[in-house]
């Protein structure tokens, strides 16, 4: 199978499986017990039986769920409206979009600098093995990846209120809301740096603890002994031979966490206050806005696919015996 | 390519802050210094949630209304005591007939654009609901029985109502007067409700600056002309957070200088912080247990333990419940007893009955009302009549803190009686198809934040409201109180329709559909040493009155 073959394949593989996400999403949120109208509304004394009534044919629920509800979603869908979220009353795809790129930016930035201190800190540990550095490393991580998300959050957020006057919570001050981005730079970056933080720590330990029984696994492999036989030094060989080799199993773990990352991060979103999608998807559960849920899924579920189908083609690019194979 | 650079920026300064980190810890100012003297000065308010629409036609949540008291006007208002005064009305009377309400504008009202309000306006406003109650559904209920609303000239409004309204003034304190302009355009009910007005404009004494729908910040300014005098502080911002902790501690270093909603849990703690003033006062809020009191010919027909229609069984229950425990235990001493549905605070204690008469804790009285009545102690501890056990479900909804704790209490004192509580999480959705109409249920835990005028909380008892949608949850039917509800809508003067609320209350406490256990305390706190002048009151410390008679700390 030629390459374009095989890429051709993976993606009309993804294309039924996002289809048969969107399907088994319409039914599951419909499967859920309660009433949306009345999440929505919430215990209102302001709503009476006849507005309800009235909510309810207007989201289209006094309708059968098939074929009636199905299609209708389906059509919108076809069209490339995800319809408007029963909670918010804004469009789906502007909520969504709005919320997107402040997670990315939160998530991304979080992984990115737990995947370059944990595969450093991995890789050290593993070149330096049973000396202090590792044991230091190792228990550091393992510790970074058994505290709860939600009591790191909290303490990180006292220490560097009280004592390094970082911001309480939100992506911008108030005074800062609706000004263009550029100018407000030094301010997002003051309210990133919490919440980044402890996302770094938390991810860190699962990189630094891969890498490192990755590469002690490869460091025991026979073209190490011969490179280091033909006179190579420890950096040559360690970085010509051994990472190269020892990267497979984080590239597979970095795809599959970048594609949760638009799932964003609960946790740290509620204790920072951040808005981003990971507290939308909460608000969306909690509320049973449909076309929202559906929507965020929908996201979630084609970035997963495209996470994924990248892994396979990197995987294809670092490890030739994949394209063989 | 602008994004790289941000990452870089950000990547930087995360990096300097993580070199800053290793060394030892200097205490620095948390943030800027603190609001100047004067008029200047912005009060941050911090709070858990946010506005779902500034439009008043379709908004639902509880922050949307804070809100609009800051930002809208309406004819009357109710005042920090219970009472209405007026607010765009200098003063206002009824027809002999009490069907004609006439209303009266000051003078010097003006929009925050700057146009002069007239009476057609606010006419306009009310017309708009009554013409299309469907669209303006969260503002319906307030104009029902309303027959025509006319401005005869720019300072007078009238309201010609079908029938005697009692509760004229609380419904008039919910008619906002909304700038038509923004409003005309709209041709169906959707594209109203769909309306999020987020750049509002009124005639209150704040005027909106920027609402960021996204993060749920709002920023006021002060209405320099607003016609009963300016604030005296420069604005309001509203800052949205998503936990409790980070809003407290906030508050403490001084990111904001309000908190309207301090959990219960965190109170001590904010008392204690240093230059903060924290304040509980009575509240509206109450929870109660309610008892089954489903017809047994409803349709569907309920499945509650029919022993629970036995006054007997209701009275040993209201026995083998310890009020002062609940609130000293559970509610930290944050709230006081309750007795009947409407609150001592509601009309600043007018409309609440001081003739009910509490029942005891006394769970050995307990045991001797079930013996008189024919209920046996079993082996097992628990007592039955035939084949009538007294053994219940006692659900409350999953997503209360207080509610498992209470039940847990409940099933004690219960056990002490021969009664046999089963405590169950329910979620909140579940509970409701489970109470109405379904009336699948035993003993359920569960509250109530009542309107400021006692209709509303009164309508919960009525037969009517067990319908699909409607908000009765204990199904109690009793055609006498359903003919003293209608009646007391219509009884304008104000004493007569006292004793029918009263009689309504004592009719509750007596059938005990619901037993109220506590009435909760409203838990406030703000920064002393930057604003001053706040007043306490079931309004809120951030309502528009408190606000309008807050100055910067010099």
């Amino acid at each position: 199978m030629n390459r374009r073959d095989y890429l051709l394949r993976k993606f009309g593989l993804s294309i039924v499986t996002i289809f048969v996400v969107v399907i088994i999403n319409f039914l599951l949120f419909r499967v859920l017990p309660g009433d949306p109208v009345r999440a929505v509304v919430g215990r209102n004394v302001r709503i009476s039986a006849e507005t309800q009534r009235a909510l309810r044919e207007q989201f289209g629920l006094d309708k059968p769920v098939f074929p009636d509800q199905f299609f209708d979603t389906l059509g919108q869908w076809a069209q490339g409206n995800l319809g408007v979220s029963w909670s918010l009353r804004r469009p789906v795809s502007e909520v969504l979009m709005s919320k997107l790129w402040n997670t990315v930016l939160l998530i991304g930035l979080g992984q990115l600098l737990s995947i370059i201190f944990g595969v450093i800190l991995g890789l050290l540990a593993g070149w330096k093995r049973k000396t202090a550095i590792d044991v230091g490393a190792l228990t550091f991580s393992l510790i970074a990846w058994a505290i709860p998300t939600f009591w790191l959050g909290i303490i990180l957020l006292a220490a560097g209120s009280t004592w390094f006057g970082l911001p309480t919570g939100g992506i911008v001050s108030p005074i800062n809301v609706g000004k263009p981005l550029y100018t407000i730079i030094p301010d997002v970056a003051r309210h990133l740096i919490l919440p980044t933080f402890t996302l770094t720590i938390l991810y860190l330990g699962e990189y630094m603890l891969i890498m490192r029984s990755s590469i002690l696994e490869v460091l025991s492999e026979d073209y190490i002994l011969t490179a280091k036989a033909k006179g190579m030094s420890h950096w040559q060989v360690l970085w010509k031979h051994a990472l190269k080799n020892a990267m497979l199993p984080i590239v597979t773990l970095i795809a599959l966490n970048l594609g949760f990352t638009v799932s964003g991060a609960i946790y740290i979103e509620t204790v920072f206050s951040y808005d981003g999608l990971g507290k939308l998807f909460q608000t969306a559960l909690t509320k049973q806005d449909y076309p929202l849920l559906q929507g965020a899924f929908l996201l979630l579920a084609v970035s997963v696919i495209i996470a994924n189908m990248a892994a396979d083609v990197l995987y294809a690019v670092l490890d030739p015996r994949v394209k063989e194979s | 390519m602008k994004r790289n650079l941000l990452y870089v920026l950000v990547l930087v300064t995360l990096l300097l802050s993580a070199c800053g980190g290793g060394t030892t810890p200097t205490v620095v100012s948390a943030t800027q210094p603190p609001a100047s003297g004067g008029s200047d000065a912005t009060l941050k308010i911090g709070w858990i949630g946010k506005p779902d629409t500034l439009n008043p036609a379709y908004a639902f949540l509880t922050e949307s209304y804070t809100i609009f008291d800051l930002i809208y006007s309406t004819l009357v208002t109710e005042a920090a005591d219970g009472t209405y005064e007026g607010m765009l009305a200098k003063d206002w009377s009824v027809s002999d007939d009490g069907l004609t309400w006439t209303y009266h504008l000051k003078d010097g009202i003006q929009w925050h654009n700057g146009g002069p309000f007239t009476a057609g306006q606010m006419a306009w406003a009310i017309n708009a609901i009554m013409k299309d109650p469907e669209g303006w559904a969260a503002s319906a209920n307030y104009t029902g029985g309303f027959k025509e609303v006319t401005a005869p000239d720019d300072k007078t409004v009238v309201i010609v109502t079908e029938y005697p309204i009692a509760n004229m003034d609380y419904r008039t304190s919910f008619l906002y007067a909304v700038y038509p302009p923004d409003f005309e355009t709209f041709t169906t009910s959707a594209d109203l409700q769909n309306f999020t007005n987020f750049a509002a404009i009124g005639t209150g004494p704040f005027k909106v600056k920027t609402f960021d729908k996204d993060t749920g910040v709002l920023l006021l300014d002060s209405n320099q002309a607003y016609f009963d005098g300016a604030p005296k502080i420069g604005g309001v911002i509203f800052q949205t957070f998503d936990n409790t902790d980070a809003m407290i501690q906030a508050l403490k270093v001084g990111d904001i200088d309000l908190v309207n909603e301090v959990p219960a849990s965190a109170f001590e703690t904010v008392k204690g912080f240093e230059n903060v003033t924290a304040s509980a006062i009575d509240g509206r809020y109450f929870n109660e247990l309610i008892i089954n009191s489903v017809d047994p010919n409803n349709d569907p027909a309920p499945t509650g333990n029919p022993a629970l229609a036995d006054p007997a069984v209701r009275l040993a229950i209201a026995h083998s419940i310890n009020k002062q425990d609940i609130v000293e235990v559970v509610a930290q001493g944050l709230a006081t007893p309750g007795d009947t549905i409407v609150p001592p605070t509601l009309g600043g204690g007018f409309w609440h009955s001081p003739n009910v008469k509490e029942i005891p804790f006394d769970t050995a009285e307990a045991s001797r009302v079930l013996e008189d009545a024919g209920y046996i102690l079993g082996s097992d501890g628990v007592r039955a009549k035939g084949d009538l056990r007294l053994e219940f479900r006692l659900q409350f909804p999953s997503d209360s803190a207080v509610y498992p704790r209470i039940a847990d209490l409940m099933a004690g004192w219960f056990a002490q009686a021969g009664m046999k509580a089963t405590p169950e999480a329910v979620d909140p959705d579940a509970l409701v198809a489970a109470t109405t109409p379904a009336g699948d249920y035993d003993l359920v835990l569960w509250g109530w934040g009542p309107d400021p005028d006692p209709d509303f909380i009164l309508s919960v008892m009525t037969t009517d409201q067990f319908v699909d949608g409607g908000w009765s949850d204990s199904g109690y039917h009793n055609p006498e109180y359903d003919q003293l509800y209608l009646d007391q809508q219509q009884i304008v003067d104000k004493a007569e329709r006292q004793k029918v609320v009263w009689k309504m209350q004592e009719m509750v406490f007596n059938d005990r559909p619901y037993i109220v256990m506590y009435y909760e305390k409203m838990l406030q706190a703000y920064r002393s040493d930057r604003f001053a002048g706040f007043i306490e009151s079931p309004l809120g410390i951030e309502s528009a009155q408190s606000l309008l008679n807050v100055t910067a700390v010099k």
